[in-house]
């Protein structure tokens, strides 16, 4: 049996959608965006890591507009990206360039820099603050203005401290691997369908843009035994960085001559993750790799899961769900598992008629017809 | 100025600097916007630090406007929603690339520009190093 067209829900789904701006509206308080891009900094975060479109403004729109349901929020976004031209791709994006804001280690507690924990919810109490509910404008300011004040008579450094990285110094010490610089020009999954086995450029792509709920969610799973990757964390960090432009159809390269965009935040993480490997006598021995993620904004749980994910596929061979790029890379997606999952309550009316007739048939007795 | 150095300092600094610069050029210079500012997309590139090869991060909105004067085609790219800004820009491109004898006056506004995003980068992250952990090992 096939599909049917039906119509007769016009008046229906006008008054719906006239509804659900009621919805928004009934209790007459407008929320501004620039009071959304300045307090819901975490689900702005979210949204653009989600929807792979870096823009805090639209974000913040799309928040607004699907007053606050994130999948709604991230839709929106991609298919404004959709609309979107694609002018430029940025030269390559180093983390050592980072205007770091935050930068921790739980490998070890003297990394070269020092750990920095820049503002995180990490050590608060989890306890609801009832102030927030009487929280006024004058108080905000007088508070503002202690903060500041603290800062007055702090001696301020004389330039600006670039961190090294943390794995760096384990690879100059040769415990780590060190890798060459792969220029590769890198798959891009928004112009070629993910093929399988997939490039490791595709599969942190997949990784990077996926539902934080998601990718947490696998990568928990991982830790708990439905995987063989158990990392610490060597290092994550918070901060931003900056984007170059190479000068369009420029004949030579000259550095000097691009074009500086803005900043970017973003979260980093490598997991080292210890390994068995066979030594010169064919003698198992312990040995370390490293697990990579790296995600729009300030995500750290997100960026911590993607290493472990990270890990788990660069192992494909371990017979375990979260080692199955097929199982991960395909169900991580936002938009892909939300649309997938919120078509089943669209009209089935057809298909679902047709079950109901094979039972029927089945209950007297009757052999369904194969149609 | 080359390029790289002015549209960081432009960017990062006060917008005002560009409105100026750009303002000095258009009370002279007839200025034909080719193209007004429109909203695209910048693909990120990523170097990832496990294997030290490059993926694609996702895209970052931009504003982009071409200008042209004087017969050179200015360009202003910078991320957000920011049309004045790249229009701006794009006139300060126009006129270095046409060598405009206005830019040699522009060289000392924006190394002063430069030095106060120097300062206050520093100043935000001495606020930042307040946060920084000093470990203490504790006797067992």
């Amino acid at each position: 049996m096939g599909y049917v067209p039906v119509k007769g829900g016009t008046r229906a789904i006008e008054a719906s959608t006239q509804r659900l701006k009621y919805e928004r509206l009934k209790d007459e308080e407008i929320v501004e965006i620039k009071t959304i891009l300045s307090s819901m900094r975490g689900m702005i975060d979210q949204v653009m890591s989600e929807a792979s479109l870096y823009s805090p403004e639209l974000a913040a729109l799309a928040i607004k507009q699907a007053t606050g349901s994130m999948e709604e929020a991230v839709f929106l976004m991609r298919a404004h990206r959709s609309t979107l031209p694609r002018q430029y791709y940025s030269q390559t994006v180093e983390a050592e360039t980072m205007f770091v804001e935050r930068r921790i280690s739980a490998s070890f507690k003297d990394i070269p820099g020092g750990q920095l924990l820049g503002a995180t919810y990490d050590y608060t109490h989890r306890l609801l603050d009832f102030d927030l509910l009487e929280e006024q404008p004058n108080s905000v300011q007088s508070w503002l203005a202690e903060y500041k004040k603290q800062f007055k008579n702090v001696e301020t450094a004389q330039e600006l401290v670039y961190f090294p990285k943390v794995v760096d110094y384990l690879r100059q010490e040769g415990l780590f691997e060190t890798h060459e610089k792969n220029n590769a020009v890198p798959n891009d999954v928004t112009k070629k369908s993910l093929q399988f086995p997939s490039s490791r450029s595709a599969r942190l792509q997949i990784l990077t843009r996926g539902q934080t709920g998601a990718v947490t969610s696998l990568g928990y799973a991982s830790l708990r035994g439905y995987g063989q990757v158990h990392p610490t964390v060597g290092e994550v960090r918070v901060g931003r960085i900056p984007i170059y432009l190479e000068y369009p159809n420029a004949v030579e390269q000259d550095s000097d001559d691009e074009f500086y965009i803005g900043e970017i935040r973003v979260t980093e993480v490598e997991s080292f993750v210890p390994v068995k490997v066979k030594n010169d006598n064919n003698e198992d021995e312990l040995d370390f790799e490293i697990g990579y993620g790296a995600c729009y904004g300030q995500n750290e749980t997100k960026a911590i899961a993607m290493s472990i994910l990270d890990q788990c596929l660069e192992h494909t061979d371990v017979d375990f769900p979260t080692h199955d790029e097929e199982f991960v890379l395909l169900h991580i997606d936002s938009v892909e598992s939300t649309g997938f999952i919120s078509h089943l309550k669209m009209p089935h009316y057809v298909t679902f008629q047709s079950k109901l007739d094979s039972i029927r048939q089945v209950k007297k007795g009757v052999q369904p017809i194969e149609s | 100025m080359k390029r790289r150095k002015r549209t960081e300092i432009m960017i990062q600094g006060n917008e005002c600097l560009a409105r100026e610069l750009a303002e000095s050029i258009t009370q002279k210079y007839e200025c034909l916007e080719i193209s007004a500012p429109q909203y695209g997309m910048t693909m990120i590139k990523m170097r990832e630090s496990a294997k030290n090869s490059l993926f694609y991060l996702g895209e970052v909105l931009i504003t982009e406007t071409k200008v042209e004067i004087e017969g050179r085609i200015g360009i202003g790219i910078v991320t957000g929603m920011k049309e004045d800004l790249s229009r701006n820009l794009a006139i300060v491109d126009a006129a270095y690339k046409a060598q405009l004898p206005e830019t040699a006056a522009w060289q000392q506004p924006l190394l002063d520009m430069e030095q106060e995003i120097a300062r206050a980068r520093v100043r935000e992250q001495t606020q930042l190093f307040e946060t920084k952990v000093s470990f203490e090992t504790m006797k067992v």
